[in-house]
């Protein structure tokens, strides 16, 4: 698979912060979908920690590491307080998805099985 | 009548707008609609500026300034003034209301920049602590991706690579730029506000398409509808029929193959832009030919 340049440090760290416990380099391979080398994640890894976005510590015989809320993270916080408050920011920053309440969720699964059916 | 043509010709792109959006691979649909948005409104701006001024020539005071006969024009169309009023009066509040648009929107970018700029250089990624799923691209210098905690963990690995690749997209493609052209046009001449709804929706089909480029379809459509339910803030009930309908218009769009490029439905939008255009070209040189009409009647009258 084709990957962005700079997107595997992204992707190591958003799999960090999806798990609930430190990492070690091979779970966080397990974790991304498993296609990427075990040095490549390692080396990802000491990057990212020299950079100070991660934390680590001693785990048997491998680093175990954690995302470290930094600035970024606080910065991020306000953000989503600006995002809170409203305004024109939809058009600006672009969200993934809308907003769905439980009745369009509903609707929506409907739809999804519905096309599965038709297969 | 060639004077009213660029209004009929942009509000029929207008309506074929949707009908693009949705046929056309999406990125030749965002740049037909949003480049072709900004000439639609230019035309419909000059041709209304030139409703005004056949107004206005008729004027005594600027007929003798201009020395034309302000007769000969009224003989030659007696409606024009009344229709020139309507067109001053249409210029001054679309005038204001682009300057009202353009300086929010302007204020929306800057803040985004800042944004952007204020998260420090980890990486592209700045990750917020929050159990809602949402994710947005920041427009900055460099632009940066905001993902909740809650959405990471509602997705499997391949599902982040998509959402984290849609985002890059985003930025990569500068789509709010796209936005801005279709707020702006829309601001001019309102009869083009629907591009602004299609545009959001092309730029998003071709985020998706480009996330779809570095992971499996089904995947992205995973990531999609994983992170379209589960635990979100409130929003205005008025966009949420829209909202359902959107992602699973999108959805529905990756179950099906990329769209290919048809050029009659490139062509045909075309073709009514460059009529447009031709109609402003064609409506200036006949109020040119009036006016010599004019002049030349004048400086009968002065011998």
């Amino acid at each position: 698979m084709r990957r962005a340049k700079g997107g595997l440090e992204s992707e190591v760290l958003a799999a960090l912060w999806a798990a609930e416990t430190a990492l070690t380099p091979a779970e966080v391979v397990d974790a991304i979908g498993g296609d990427l080398a075990y040095t490549t994640v390692q080396t990802i890894l000491v990057r990212l920690h020299a950079k100070g976005a991660v934390a680590r510590e001693q785990s048997g015989r491998a680093y175990a590491y954690t995302p470290v809320l930094d600035d970024a993270g606080l910065a991020a916080d306000r953000m989503q307080a600006l995002l809170d408050k409203g305004g024109d920011h939809v058009a600006v920053l672009r969200q993934f998805v809308n907003t769905l309440s439980p009745e369009d969720e509903t609707a929506l699964a409907d739809l999804l099985t519905r096309r599965q059916d038709h297969r | 009548m060639t004077t009213y043509l660029p209004l009929l010709l942009s509000a029929l792109f207008a309506l074929a707008a949707p009908a693009l959006a949705r046929r056309l691979p999406p990125h030749v649909a965002t740049w037909l609609l949003s480049g072709g948005g900004l000439v639609a409104a230019a035309a419909s701006s000059a041709s209304l500026a030139l409703l005004a001024f056949d107004g206005f020539a008729q004027a005594p005071l600027l007929a003798s300034r201009g020395q034309w006969s302000g007769s000969v024009l009224r003989h030659h169309d007696p409606s024009a003034v009344p229709v020139g009023i309507a067109a001053t009066v249409a210029v001054c509040v679309l005038a204001l209301r682009f300057l009202r648009i353009a300086g929010r929107r302007l204020a929306a970018l800057l803040g985004a920049h800042r944004l952007a700029a204020a998260l420090p250089a980890t990486g592209e990624l700045a990750v917020l602590r929050s159990p809602d799923r949402q994710a947005f691209a920041v427009p900055g210098r460099p632009g940066r991706i905001a993902v909740t905690t809650g959405l990471l963990r509602g997705l499997d690995g391949g599902q982040r690579r998509a959402l984290l690749e849609h985002e890059r997209s985003h930025l990569r493609h500068r789509h709010h730029l796209h936005h801005t052209a279709c707020q702006l046009a829309a601001a001019v001449n309102p009869l083009l506000c629907r591009l602004i709804p299609a545009v959001e929706q092309t730029t998003e089909r071709w985020a998706d398409e480009d996330a779809a480029s570095v992971c499996p379809r089904g995947t992205v459509a995973g990531a999609l509808s994983r992170a379209a339910t589960g635990n979100r803030p409130a929003a205005p009930a008025t966009v949420l029929a829209a909202a359902a309908a959107d992602v699973a218009d999108r959805i529905g769009a990756l179950g099906d193959p990329a769209p290919r490029l048809t050029w009659w439905r490139i062509g045909l939008p075309a073709g009514l832009l460059l009529a447009a255009a031709l109609a402003v070209a064609v409506a200036m040189r006949d109020t040119e030919q009036l006016i010599e009409l004019a002049e030349r009647a004048y400086l009968a009258g002065q011998r």
